[in-house]
């Protein structure tokens, strides 16, 4: 996987630029949506809870997030409002960019590790 | 003070007045739900201030109990201390609580002043926080459910006063429980994690389960720590005389002595360089082998690490290896991957 160069924060969307020469546009509300925290994922299982989850999200007040890097390999996005759990690994920010599910089509389940 | 896990519940740091009560007084069971996200909210800035103050935080874990875990997180925490670092020693352990020991401070009772937790001095100045203190007496262990022993872990986690501090080092309990994924969670940038093995096959098969468990809890792997490696004997014989031992397994061991006619050789009690064998399947770094040494288990019992009774020994000159390792592993995760974040 290709190494993430460049992160610019725009109103509604942020631009990834990697080091492979891709970019990708994703919009906050499709980040918002991918929380991989603890409380958010449960909900992405069912379509219903997650199309829940989603209109929750588009609900919120417009803002750019506080990205912060977590070690050398995933990024946090702190929201005023909202969930900012989620520690996203860049593997998951590229699935995200590439339009692919970023949790793999597996359904997350509590305490299963 | 004695504190049951009820009595440390109760005993939150914050009583608050809501606005308002006199027309409309909340119930009580409103006041509680309200007082109980207020403490939530503080121990969550109180974590997140934490994660500021102590710079680099090392989970120690393993797949099967009694590799010696808790050894070698006792045994790294002295070890960066003697190299005049502040540390801090965070014992998860309650089932079985067995760094209190190692650190001389056994029979500490928690030190709890205006709702904030105070963590004991250990050898060399480690401040040390551990499960048994909450214990009425250490040789009956608590059975906690679930929910409480995870709500004592987040309180551990946020209401000790640390103070500033170079290396937290966190001890589990054995196998892959809930308690690493509670103390991921609620943590911070926490570095990563190392895992403890010993070269028989079994403790190896685990290891695989909980470098597998590592991934699961998106912690980095700072690398695997091979314990109770190789056993040491020294002898003396005639001046250049070759030595011919038989070890276990019934394995030639060859050594030479020297001029004065002393030797030393190495046993493998174990099958040797398994903790490497791991490294390189799942592409982790191998941070070192502890030699066996009887006198960890002494140290264990009389309250006296190896690493502070013989601070030149070849056991404290292993840990100090191993710290380097780390230390090079949480450097190179701590360094920015080079991203610009506009
Ligand atoms: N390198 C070593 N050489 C000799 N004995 C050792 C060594 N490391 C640990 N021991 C001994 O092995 C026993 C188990 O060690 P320890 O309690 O550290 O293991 P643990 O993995 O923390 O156990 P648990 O899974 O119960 O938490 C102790 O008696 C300890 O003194
Ligand atoms: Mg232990």
């Amino acid at each position: 996987m290709p190494q993430l160069t460049r992160l610019e924060r725009r109103d509604t969307d942020m631009v990834l630029d990697w080091d492979d020469g891709t970019n990708h546009t994703i919009p906050y509300d499709d980040i918002r949506h991918a929380c991989p925290c603890a409380s958010c994922s449960p909900q992405r299982n069912e379509d219903e809870t997650s199309m829940m989850l989603r209109h929750t999200i588009e609900n919120l007040p417009r803002e750019k997030p506080t990205v912060r890097t977590i070690g050398n390999y995933a990024l946090s996005f702190e929201w005023v409002q909202g969930c900012s759990s989620g520690i996203y690994r860049f593997e998951r920010l590229w699935k995200l960019g590439e339009k692919q599910d970023p949790d793999g089509g597996k359904t997350y389940v509590h305490g299963a590790w | 003070m004695t504190l049951s896990p009820s009595r440390l519940m109760a005993d939150s740091p914050v009583k608050v007045n809501f606005p308002g009560q006199a027309d409309s007084a909340p119930s009580v069971e409103d006041q509680k739900r309200m007082e109980q996200s207020y403490n939530q909210m503080k121990r969550k800035m109180s974590i997140a201030q934490m994660g500021k103050a102590i710079k680099h935080k090392i989970m120690v874990l393993s797949g099967k109990g009694g590799v010696g875990k808790s050894t070698v997180a006792t045994g790294l925490a002295l070890s960066l201390a003697q190299e005049g670092l502040k540390v801090g020693l965070l014992d998860i352990d309650i089932t079985g609580p067995n760094v209190p020991k190692m650190m001389g401070l056994d029979g500490h009772r928690l030190d709890v002043m205006d709702g904030r937790i105070h963590p004991a001095k250990g050898h060399l100045g480690v401040k040390v926080i551990s499960m048994a203190f909450l214990l009425e007496d250490e040789d009956t262990p608590v059975i906690w459910r679930g929910p409480i022993k995870l709500g004592a872990i987040q309180q551990f986690i946020g209401d000790v006063e640390w103070g500033n501090l170079d290396y937290l080092i966190i001890d589990f309990p054995p196998g892959t429980s809930d308690e690493p994924l509670t103390v991921a969670q609620s943590l911070p940038d926490i570095s990563g994690m190392v895992i403890v093995t010993t070269p028989q096959d079994v403790a190896l098969l685990d290891s695989r389960k909980s470098l597998t468990f590592a991934k699961s809890l998106k912690v980095d792997v700072l690398g695997v720590i091979e314990n109770m490696s190789g056993y040491t004997i020294h002898g003396k014989s005639m001046p250049n005389e070759d030595i011919e031992l038989f070890g276990p397994g019934g394995k030639t061991i060859n050594a030479t002595a020297d001029d004065s006619g002393l030797w030393s050789a190495t046993l493998d009690i174990f099958k040797a360089g398994g903790g490497k064998k791991i490294s390189d399947d799942f592409n982790v770094p191998f941070l070192g082998a502890l030699p066996f040494d009887p006198g960890f288990v002494r140290g264990g019992d009389d309250g006296v690490h190896r690493i502070v009774s013989e601070p030149e020994g070849a056991s404290a000159l292993a840990f100090a290896d191993v710290v380097s390792a780390i230390k090079d592993q949480v450097e190179k995760s701590s360094s920015s991957p080079g991203l610009e974040i506009i």
